[in-house]
């Protein structure tokens, strides 16, 4: 199964270490290949060096893309934890 | 969009920030060294503050990122610059990696607070850099402070 959807990132620090470490473990999870795009770079979700790599800061739309058997319950959860700011208070 | 390529490791670092070959056996005890290190660049600020903000970033999370690295980091205001501490320890040292391996590459920052701009880009600097195996690989292979440094110069 490949699913994909588009989330803004709402968080003032962004894709920054934490938020990409907190992210990589989530992916981690799932039996999913999960890959961020953003403007044309692109990321594997388990990578937080990739991650870091897409700069995403506050205001941006990153698309993820899960394949594989938790296809679903992956981009769910990596969406909400985007739409959550990453737990972050601002 | 930003680009990466303007801003270099080499430039964010300096020959004094490069340490190979260190003997610690504990996360505390190389936060500690690095804290000692940061305050040499940035006298202003004392051991104690840089160390208290490296260790309060770590108590949200490690910053031990896999694949033994890790980016130890501190955001403190009176900073100008971003401030790069590469070392590289003799052998690894537990650090609670996101991948339970332990770390050997540590790549430490001390970076201005409220500038988010700044920090991802700083951030996809050393992330471009220590994504590269070749790289890791040479930083692991050298024997003295000297080395790293002539291979943080050389390659980034």
């Amino acid at each position: 199964m490949r699913l994909e959807d588009t989330f803004l990132i709402k968080n003032k620090l962004g894709l920054h270490a934490r938020a990409a470490s907190v992210l990589a473990q989530l992916a981690l999870k799932f039996d999913a290949t999960i890959t961020l795009y953003q403007d044309d770079k692109q990321a594997a979700g388990d990578s937080v060096l990739a991650l870091m790599l897409l700069e995403s800061s506050q205001g941006k739309e990153v698309k993820v893309v899960c394949e594989g058997p938790d296809a679903k319950p992956a981009l769910a959860a990596i969406g909400e934890l985007i739409e959550q700011r990453f737990h972050e208070h601002e | 969009m930003h680009d990466t390529n303007t801003m270099k490791l080499s430039s964010l670092t300096c020959k004094d920030c490069s340490k190979a070959a260190v003997l610690f056996n504990s996360k505390k005890r190389i936060l500690e060294f690095i804290s000692q290190l940061a305050h040499e660049q940035l006298p202003h600020l004392s051991e104690q503050a840089i160390l208290n903000s490296l260790l309060n970033r770590e108590k949200l999370g490690s910053t031990g990122i896999g694949r033994g690295i890790a980016i130890p980091h501190g955001r403190m205001s009176g900073v100008e610059t971003p401030l790069a501490l590469i070392l590289v320890s003799e052998s690894p040292i537990k650090f609670d990696a996101i991948d339970n391996c332990p770390v050997d590459i540590f790549v430490a920052l001390i970076v201005p607070d409220g500038d988010c701009q700044l920090h991802l880009k700083t951030l996809a600097t050393i992330a471009d850099k220590l994504n590269d195996k070749e790289f890791c690989k040479q930083l692991r292979s050298a024997k003295t402070d000297h080395d790293l440094y002539q291979v943080i110069v050389e390659q980034s």
